[in-house]
């Protein structure tokens, strides 16, 4: 048994090692300086590597970062705070036209995201959202919001009742029974649905190039662009960027995984 | 097992709020706030705004302290947003569509007739901008219908340079190359000692086109006809270099960067670039000759950068603000030291002769700027790029071996004729 | 009170037919009523929030596809009606049917294969050897890229010269290939991309599906004799097919409107070999120097149509799944 499971692990390990390449291809570039840039064949290895990216992006990508990580856990709460009782509701509730509901969200993904964006230019205006951080977490929350709906109520449908009725039974409102058993109850969805919110916000960059190109604060994928100039694009500073910019994002993963989805899509399967 | 979880679960939710609180703090002490860039154009006091294609300069550059400074003496303060060169059409048609239109935009050439058609534009009997001492063939881009809606703040345009090494090695002079059949010999060469031949960008999208127009024009078409023998013999020489090996299979994805960093390894006889790499140039030891034209001479080339443009407002009255800001940027000792930095040439005589004096390594760009052609000149205007985006196709499609040389020239031409006149 | 609710709504369940009054059938209609405003304040937030910002972008697209905007209308905003020519146009134009091909076979061969990976992932980090969930999560890292980095990673790789790829084809002896300049294998890169970026997303739902099915079933099968490979076709596969649909279901809508890693990569090149309707839709609005707003947001519309239409295809399939 113990045998197996070494050989498993051996597999396992190549198999993420080959899925990972073109991470690793990335740190490679990062690394690279300019005249090798488009050696042939390429370097396996950065020999005559350089730092210089790394100098460049640690000297002006922090305050991106922390803009990133902002509009991040801005989209989570949102999107937690829209999907979570919409999920409740669509789950235990039973609003009428709850099913026009569920099948307008997933029209809702459909709508290909520059139209979204150049929609939302006209909308930013009007409100004065143009340039900011709340204008970005709403639109990057757009991208998240449908999604998580429909976890949460794949989720919330597989709550006992029993454990509801006995809620009502106490005289707890639908507010109280919601906030302090269905939410507690759900934390494996709430996990998953952050978990994708956030690195759906993280990533995200047509909306920031889009909404909020004048602001003060710019997120890192919009900061990646003081490397792409309108003649010239200095690449090792923009896989550097990313490479940097990775690694809260997986640190958070790795923190994260054990929670994620455990269980999440049951309700789907219990019918 | 529950509290362990939960006692877990509560560790996480405080670290990631004190993270949160790190970013929040991070971000406050870096930089301003950020405010919608709402324009209050008043003579006296007040913020412009100026959008550039410049995002590798950041706010404490020379140029945004140059930009600063003019709107200083102009009275006003400016607040200047860099945009990537191809987002920044768009963001000027949705700006211009609700009004929000920039005071002073800066924007690539061949995109001026766009918005000027478009309406967003003031012509210089509106804005009062002076054009008299620039190049008529550098301003020639923004002349629309005999008016002019802006002023180029530099030029630039494409060359060959050449690794002397590796045409020293291959025993070829540069000087001897005049035409296009003495440039393929001396690929021919370059190849048989074990080199790669010439490097370019023939992507699909307007840097191919950009790139190409050299050998279009050397061959003596003309962009109203893009299916004539000339156009194909242009397309013929660039598809049987790739076929015979003196051009690498890469060129068709290449943007000109690309380009450039494979002539930046040393591998390569010949790259066609822009003025803007003459620095990296001359450090790598590269030199220049202009790019012959099919049976001598130096083919046309044509003429890149960027124009500064007055887009339309509500407040007239800001217009002779921003035609001072806009002056102060582009004339005097000013415009010579920004277009140093661009790595442009200056298009007025009295700054390219100044540019001379201090690096007499330009002349030989300066008299390539001389015989540039504006894209959209010859009153092309807005027929340009539905002609470009035609004409770069037909280049891939060749250039892959997709379609030949003469049925993609000729596709591309209906297509063209097709789109101008529906 | 609440336990008056409770003692009558019970009281109906068990069929007390002889004690309905009219007050307290009056009752449980306010119940009722009270039931669903409830369930409706729930839902109230995101309903505005998709009326705000959903309805009214796509409300502008079919405006846009609808009337024949050029640069100057499109500024002012008064552009004339024209009805569906655009969309005849569109349907019309040599480039609308490769991009329609080009879509399919994206849209097919990106989501089975996702598909197909991330179910292997899952069921192979289901035995839960050593290290697998470390592992499982670093299958996610690809998710943390922005599209720019990745697509950019992936056309380096691809490099005819001077990619790593063709490298290591020349390594063990085969010859390089044109991955993003041949119009027979631009599709093909881009796929490979692409199919790598959705990986993580299949394994972590195929996954979670796999957590909720009752171990004891799998143990049952064991007894019963039945091996890893007929457990896994007989039993898991057949459990697994209504998180199966909605992956599929959320696969298709979200390839449908893959753009940022072709455009990176190809640009829809060479010619229209890579060109999907995203694409096109793309190009004609930003892609050259004269936008055509008009055209570009009929083929998104366009797009829009095929993906809802793939959705009333699964509510029909699922509605029949929950019947059988």
């Amino acid at each position: 048994m113990k045998r197996r499971s070494w050989w498993l692990t051996a597999i396992g390990v190549l198999v993420t090692a080959v899925m990972l390449f073109p991470v690793y291809w990335m740190i490679n570039v990062s690394l690279t300086s300019t005249p090798d840039m488009r050696k042939s064949p390429p370097n396996l290895i950065p020999i005559d590597g350089t730092l210089q990216g790394y100098t460049v992006v640690l000297h002006q990508q922090l305050p991106y970062l922390g803009t990133s990580l902002l509009i991040g856990l801005g989209t989570v709460a949102v999107t937690l705070v829209l999907a979570a009782p919409a999920g409740y509701s669509l789950a235990k509730l039973h609003p009428r036209g709850g099913g026009a509901l569920s099948f307008v969200l997933l029209i809702a993904q459909m709508i290909p995201a520059i139209v979204m964006a150049m929609g939302f230019y006209v909308i930013y205006l009007k409100f004065g959202l143009l340039n900011t951080v709340w204008g970005l977490i709403i639109a990057d929350s757009t991208i998240a919001v449908p999604f998580g709906v429909l976890i949460f109520t794949a989720f919330m449908s597989r709550i006992p009742n029993e454990l509801l009725q006995a809620a009502r039974i106490d005289g707890a409102g639908a507010m109280r029974t919601f906030l302090s058993i269905v939410v507690p109850v759900s934390r494996n969805a709430v996990v998953t649905v952050s978990l994708f919110a956030f690195l759906w916000a993280w990533s995200d960059f047509l909306f920031a190039n889009t909404l909020d190109n004048g602001g003060g604060h710019q997120p890192i994928t919009l900061g990646i662009y003081a490397y792409i100039g309108n003649n010239n694009q200095q690449w090792n500073a923009i896989m550097a960027t990313a490479v940097v910019a990775s690694i809260p994002a997986a640190v958070l993963l790795v923190l994260a995984q054990r929670y994620v989805a455990a269980g999440v899509t049951s309700g789907a399967v219990k019918d | 097992m529950t509290v362990q979880r939960s006692r877990k679960a509560r560790t996480i939710g405080a670290a990631l709020l004190a993270v949160g609180a790190l970013a929040a703090t991070v971000t406050a002490c870096s930089s301003g706030s950020g405010s919608s860039s709402a324009s209050t154009a008043s003579a006296s006091g007040g913020t412009y705004t100026f959008w550039d294609p410049y995002p590798q300069y950041s706010a404490s550059s020379p140029w945004a302290q140059l930009v600063s400074k003019c709107g200083t003496e102009a009275g006003v303060t400016v607040k200047r947003t860099a945009y990537d060169t191809t987002a920044l059409t768009t963001q000027a048609l949705l700006a211009g569509q609700q009004g929000n239109s920039p005071n002073i935009l800066l924007i690539d050439n061949p995109v001026v007739s766009t918005l000027a058609s478009a309406g967003l534009l003031t012509a210089t009997a509106q804005n009062g901008l002076s054009t008299g001492e620039i190049a008529a063939n550098i301003l020639d881009a923004g002349v629309i219908n005999g008016k002019t809606y802006g002023v180029p703040i530099g030029a630039n345009t494409l060359a060959l340079y050449y690794n002397p090494k590796i045409l020293a090695a291959a025993k070829v002079n540069p000087a001897s190359v005049t035409s296009w059949a003495t440039l393929t010999a001396a690929l021919a060469k370059v190849k048989a000692i074990g080199k790669k031949g010439i490097t370019f960008s023939g992507i699909n999208t307007e840097e191919g086109s950009f790139q190409f127009l050299p050998w279009f024009w050397g061959a003596g078409a003309n962009l109203t006809n893009v299916d004539s023998p000339q156009a194909i013999a242009a397309l013929t020489l660039w598809t049987t270099w790739i076929k015979d090996g003196y051009a690498p299979n890469s060129v068709i994805q290449d943007t000109q960067t690309t380009s450039w960093q494979e002539f930046q390894t040393g591998q390569f006889a010949f790259g066609e670039n822009g003025t803007w790499q003459k620095t990296l140039a001359a450090q790598m030891g590269a030199k220049v000759i202009a790019i012959p034209g099919e049976n001598g001479g130096s083919a046309p080339v044509p003429t890149g950068g960027e124009f500064f443009t007055i887009p339309v407002q509500k407040n007239t009255a800001s217009y002779a603000t921003s035609a001072k800001i806009v002056s102060c940027l582009s004339s005097g000792s000013n415009i010579v030291t920004t277009d140093n930095t661009l790595n442009y040439i200056v298009p007025t005589q009295a700054g390219q002769q100044a540019q001379v004096s201090a690096d007499p390594s330009l002349s030989s760009w300066v008299a390539a700027v001389g015989v540039a052609k504006a894209r959209t000149g010859a009153n092309l205007g807005t027929k340009y790029p539905i002609i470009s985006e035609q004409l770069w196709t037909a280049v891939q499609k060749a250039e892959s071996g997709a379609a030949s040389p003469a049925s993609a020239l000729a596709a591309a031409q209906s297509a063209a004729t097709a789109a101008i006149n529906k | 009170m609440t336990a008056e609710r409770f003692k009558t709504r019970s009281a109906v369940r068990h069929g007390d037919g002889a004690a309905q009054s009219a007050p307290s059938r009056a009752r449980r209609a306010r119940a009722r009523r009270r039931a669903q405003l409830t369930a409706w304040g729930f839902i109230l937030p995101v309903v505005a929030y998709l009326g705000l910002f959903y309805a009214y972008p796509l409300y502008r697209n079919i405006d846009l596809s609808l009337r024949s905007y050029t640069l100057s209308s499109f500024i002012t905003g008064d552009a004339p009606f024209a009805g569906l020519s655009n969309y005849v146009n569109v349907f019309h134009n040599p480039t609308f049917a490769p991009a329609l091909v080009n879509t399919a076979i994206f849209t097919v061969v990106s989501i089975a294969f996702q598909f197909a990976i991330g179910l292997g992932l899952a069921v192979f980090f289901f035995k839960m050897f050593r290290l697998s969930g470390i592992l499982r999560a670093l299958f996610l890292v690809p998710w943390l890229l922005p599209l720019l980095v990745s697509a950019s990673t992936w056309s380096w790789m691809l490099n005819s010269d001077s990619g790593i790829v063709n490298s290591f084809l020349q390594a063990v002896g085969l010859q390089p290939i044109d991955w993003l300049t041949s119009p027979k294998w631009a599709l093909v890169a881009v796929l490979i991309a692409n199919i790598w970026i959705g990986i993580p997303f299949n394994l972590v739902i195929m996954y979670s599906g796999l957590q909720s099915i009752a171990p004891d079933i799998f143990e049952a099968a064991a007894i019963d004799g039945a091996n890893g490979w007929q457990r896994f076709w007989r039993i898991t596969f057949p459990l697994l097919r209504p998180v199966s649909a909605i992956t599929l279901l959320l696969g298709l809508v979200y390839t449908l409107k893959v753009f940022d890693i072709i455009w990176i990569m190809t640009r829809g090149g060479p010619a229209t070999a890579s060109t999907t309707l995203a694409i096109w839709s793309y190009q004609l609005g930003f892609g050259s120097l004269l936008p055509d707003f008009s055209s570009a947001a009929t083929v998104g519309n366009v797009l829009i149509f095929i993906a809802v239409a793939f959705a009333l295809v699964y509510i029909r399939a699922r509605s029949r799944l929950e019947t059988t």
